[in-house]
């Protein structure tokens, strides 16, 4: 880009300056400084640092023996895995449903995109009425069907699967936009070229579809990856307290619980360390072992 | 507009301190009252003097500084103690020209922590209405002693008897309290009765207690409505309190003194075992203390343990509200059935930083004495208990047959208790209150959770 | 392509596939109708029927009276507006100039910057909140009893947290443009920032559009940054106030499907009117990122 225009590099401050004042105070000291707070001991949101922890390191101890931890860190890898294949799975398959009808097509995205402009506290109320125990829609559903007993969908054994469910209904749609757009620009004529030549259907989606897709579903992943990371309102909403019996806990909402409840503020940091970290090196993971595999 | 008009009173106000803080000592300020406040004075002296009083007069302006005061109480939400609240301070607002920012909020873990960061941050509100327990301890230091403010305004609270009042961690008395709280034993009369079972009494045993409570459940009855996720405080007081007695229920023991502790974990055991029997409701570990109120309110479980707040609610919610009625939580052991959780356990605070700003310190005195007479208390106190040393006149008809039921039943107590968990931080409350349903399930013992809370709370204090 | 899908309209397949379709549909837009219709309903009702329609007997508007009358409804909205469109402007803007810059000029660094624009993006809100928080406390825009600074102490974190999203898509469509266009008004005399707002913002105006959107939804919906800075009822923007309402009527499922009504109501409208933007800002957006 050569152009004269952009020769005098004066005014790239003025460009360039507000953005990065804004990220640097907001997103890049407050990381490095949450850094620093997680090896301190910090025991109340306005409280200055009395001083390291001892030893230093010990918040990250604590984050490997601490079973509540533990249990946020696999429901996120849970999380993480619904996502994967919850979300972009049938994303994947509803885009390329989509791509093969004629009618309706817009008609469809717009109504799978809905659940995401809606506020996650929103729909985590309207999930609570339909698993509401007694009674909400489904367990009304269940009677009309002939069930004698209610079912307690936030009961131990249910309860992650309770949470993960909205929570990947939400942002199919999310995906599958995505995956739409990324059909739109796969030519026609290759198709045509590979029916012609005998393809059946399932070879055109595994020879065709999936290798031109594949830059497409990495982003996916990724987002996904980033994304599980992220949740924090439904389940919030839907199970104060890791409820039941700390077994919902996430890492977002245990974060925010050790911050807000436990007033262990340090801790609350370094959860909130592992979070990014678990997010490079997952979708790092992720995309190497998807770019090795050769289609 | 707002905003200018606001602008021009702190410009005001400002102004005005710096005058003031030329010379401000405790002794100007002193003299400085009878001068800026005959109306605080003449309140006071009603207050004081003749307690059955008339209504605040209206339409008397004071001649206090018009000031915005902060104020934080946890008078929100639905509590009907809110509207008292509202209503008492706009009459206040009206008398004296000043305004009330009011920031109340229903107390939660939230809004406790954001009470806390306010007071580390130097946010703190002029005038707050909150526990003195431990919840307070952390900002002790940033708060006025009644006694101090009493020096330079005897008027002060002088219409309470504060020996009936608990004093915070340090000895001193900070708030000035309203209303007082009882806790007891909700109870569906209708349920009871279509199973042939008697209604708790003062002479209902724990024993015969958990009999009752294992017949309803053979007769499909879900005997106690009760989330052991999210509101487990109520049946850890009394199933603790079984084990203890009014002298030393609100005692926090050693958690290296097993015979001191050994009362909370064989409480927190009982409640165990009513787990394990079934006795609260399918879905206990998994719905929160809204859902099992609503529960107990629809008719679909027999007994409930709540506090007199919850008394308008049920009463209002309720179907067939005659079906409903208060007693006492059995008791077993040194505790009489007759003794119950109740007393003072919040009250009316200025903080040391409304106290030296000579104009905010008048108005904040002024507030909470307008708010404190033997009138308001009176409405506020209602049906549970005040500390007042003219004991205040309850106008009946005010109240639910439910509200009465509890107030006959709290003053018919033989011994009053306070809570135990109001000498416990919230955040050291975690180990117990956080876990109970890992210790009903058997993943850590009651011993465990409760020596992890008392070394939590060992821990604050030596901080 | 055409002809075999014409071939194949009224085929077995055909029906299976929009039979799927349409099942998804219905699972998207079913929960919202439901609770649209159970707002009109009574508590009582909608535990014992929720699926018949609120009519006859059913209907009732106590629970929008009792959510108008109780909660501050309007407020919240207002703060929500003030709290979005000030995000939304601010981000534009700033993430435009920045987005124009990183794609036009050649300098030292600009590949770091741009690595740091990426790596922001990493970073989940729980990393930075609270060391955001403790730093407004020390500016005094937190925690304090003004309304305007509450909401801007809501709307600074994100707009940080919307800026690399926005650059990254931004700088998608910008890079697409022809430089010619902007040489040829650098010629007719315009100077950069002419260039910016006269050239470049017109043509790639509906890339800024679905930016603004989506810094608007997520601004509106994000209750994790209300929790933290806004503490008064007064100061509460709509999702905060959902959020109260929710811990302390949460039994009141009728009051609930209205106060969940009322806060998707707009949302959903303003989504009809612009999907076009919306879905087509996704697309750019989530591929170049």
């Amino acid at each position: 880009m050569g152009s004269m225009i952009y020769k005098n590099k004066k005014p790239l401050l003025i460009f360039l300056i507000p953005a990065f004042a804004f990220m640097v105070v907001f997103l890049y000291y407050p990381f490095f400084l949450n850094i620093w707070n997680s090896f301190h001991v910090i025991k109340g949101l306005g409280q200055s640092a009395k001083g390291w922890n001892d030893p230093w390191y010990s918040n990250y101890l604590k984050i490997f023996t601490d079973p509540k931890m533990r249990t946020a860190m696999v429901n996120t890898l849970w999380m993480m895995l619904a996502t994967l294949i919850g979300q972009v799975g049938i994303a994947l398959l509803l885009a390329m449903m989509v791509d093969n009808i004629k009618r309706g097509a817009k008609l469809f995205r717009v109504l799978y995109f809905l659940p995401i402009v809606i506020s996650a506290t929103a729909l985590a109320l309207l999930f609570n009425l339909i698993f509401l125990y007694d009674t909400g829609m489904l367990n009304q559903i269940r009677m009309a069907f002939g069930a004698n007993e209610l079912l307690d969908f936030k009961k131990g054994s249910l309860a992650v699967l309770t949470m993960i469910i909205p929570v990947t209904w939400q942002y199919v749609g999310f995906y599958f936009i995505i995956l739409v757009t990324g059909l739109n620009n796969i030519s026609p004529d290759i198709y045509e070229a590979a029916s012609i030549d005998g393809a059946t259907k399932l070879q055109r989606v595994r020879f065709i579809t999936l290798p031109l897709l594949h830059n497409v579903i990495c982003t996916c992943i990724t987002l996904a990856i980033t994304g599980a990371l992220k949740v924090f309102d439904l389940p919030y909403t839907m199970f104060p307290n890791g409820m039941p019996n700390n077994k919902t806990w996430l890492t977002g909402t245990y974060m925010y619980y050790q911050t807000i409840s436990t007033k262990d503020v340090d801790y609350g940091s370094a959860i909130a360390l592992v979070i990014v970290v678990l997010g490079v090196v997952l979708s790092q993971i992720a995309n190497h072992a998807l770019k090795e595999k050769d289609y | 507009m707002k905003r200018k008009g606001l602008a021009l009173t702190m410009a005001m106000a400002m102004g005005v301190s710096m005058l003031a803080g030329c010379g401000s000592t405790p002794a100007d300020a002193t003299t400085a009252a009878p001068a800026t406040s005959p109306k605080t004075e003449a309140a006071t002296t009603k207050a004081g003097n003749d307690s059955t009083t008339e209504a605040p007069t209206e339409g008397q302006t004071s001649a206090l500084t018009p000031v915005k005061l902060s104020v934080f109480s946890t008078y929100a939400g639905n509590d009907a103690n809110a509207r008292l609240f509202q209503d008492a301070y706009k009459a206040w607002e009206k008398k004296t020209g000043s305004t009330v920012y009011d920031s109340s909020a229903i107390s939660d873990e939230t809004v406790k922590a954001r009470v806390t960061a306010d007071f580390e941050s130097g946010a703190e509100p002029d005038v707050l209405m909150y526990f003195t327990g431990a919840d307070a301890d952390s900002f002790l230091d940033k708060l006025v002693p009644v006694s101090e403010i009493q020096k330079a305004y005897p008027e002060y609270a002088s219409n309470m008897d504060m020996t009936k009042v608990p004093a915070s961690s340090d000895g001193n008395h900070y708030g000035v309290p309203v209303n007082g709280y009882w806790e007891g034993l909700f109870v569906n009369t209708k349920l009871l009765k279509d199973a042939g079972v008697d209604v708790p009494d003062e002479n209902t045993t724990w024993e015969e207690f958990i009999k009752d409570c294992e017949t309803l459940k053979e007769k499909g009855i879900t005997p106690i409505s009760a989330s052991l996720a999210t509101e487990i405080h109520y049946w850890f007081e009394f199933c603790i309190f079984n084990h203890r007695d009014v002298q030393t229920q609100n005692v926090i023991p050693s958690p290296d003194n097993k015979d001191d502790y050994l009362p909370l974990v064989e409480g927190i055991t009982d409640m165990k075992e009513m787990y394990e029997k079934g006795l609260f409701p399918e879905n206990t570990l998994s719905m929160d203390g809204k859902e099992a109120k609503q529960l107990f309110i629809d008719g679909k479980a027999a007994f409930y343990c709540d506090g007199n707040w919850a008394a308008q609610s049920i009463f209002e919610g309720a179907e067939n509200p005659e079906d409903f009625t208060v007693t006492y939580v059995p008791g077993e052991g040194n505790r009489k059935s007759t003794d119950i959780i109740a007393g003072m356990s919040s009250g009316y605070m200025i903080t040391r930083k409304a106290w030296e700003d000579p104009e905010i310190r008048e108005a904040a005195v002024d507030f909470v004495m307008s708010m404190t007479t033997d009138d308001v208390v009176a409405k506020f106190a209602g049906v549970s208990t005040d500390a007042l040393k003219t004991p205040a006149k309850i106008d009946k008809s005010q109240y639910n047959a439910l509200q009465l039921s509890g107030k006959d039943m709290a003053s018919k107590a033989t011994g009053l208790a306070l809570a135990l968990q109001d000498g416990i931080p919230t955040e050291a409350r975690v180990p117990v209150f956080d876990n109970m349903a890992a210790i009903v399930s058997g993943e850590v013992t009651p011993e465990e959770a409760v020596v992890e809370m008392l070394t939590l709370v060992a821990e604050s204090k030596t901080e | 392509m055409e002809k075999v899908k014409t071939k194949r309209r009224f085929s077995p397949w055909m029906v299976l596939v929009y039979a799927l379709l349409s099942a998804w549909a219905v699972t998207t837009l079913y929960p919202l109708l439901w609770v649209l219709m159970n707002s009109f309903k009574l508590r009582g009702r909608i535990v014992s029927n929720s699926f018949s329609l609120p009519v006859g007997d059913l209907f009732t508007l106590d629970n929008y009276t009792k959510a108008f009358s109780k909660l501050n409804v309007w407020g919240a909205y207002r703060n929500s507006l003030v709290i979005s469109i000030s995000v939304v402007v601010v981000v534009i803007l700033l993430a435009g100039l920045c987005a124009y810059a990183l794609v036009r000029y050649q300098f030292k660094g600009k590949a770091f910057l741009q690595s740091l624009v990426i790596a922001a993006m990493m970073f989940p809100v729980f990393s930075t909140i609270i060391p955001v928080f403790r730093m407004m406390l020390s500016w005094k825009i937190v925690n304090t009893d003004s309304l305007w600074l509450s909401l801007l102490s809501t709307a600074l974190p994100q707009i940080a947290g919307n800026l690399s999203f926005a650059i990254v898509v931004l700088s998608g469509y910008i890079r697409s443009l022809p430089i010619d266009l902007e040489e040829a008004a650098y010629l007719e005399g315009c100077s950069v920032f002419q260039i910016f707002f006269k050239v470049v913002v017109p043509l790639t105006k509906p890339s800024f559009a679905t930016v603004g959107i989506f810094c608007f939804l997520w601004s509106y919906n994000d209750l994790f940054t209300q929790m933290f800075t806004l503490r008064n009822s007064d100061q509460w923007a709509i999702t905060r106030l959902l959020n109260e309402i929710s811990s302390q009527e949460g039994t009141d499922y009728g009051l609930l499907a209205a106060a969940v009504t009322i806060v998707i109501v707009p949302v959903i409208i303003i989504y009809f009117c612009l999907q076009k933007y919306i879905i087509k800002g996704m697309t750019a957006g989530a591929i170049k990122g």
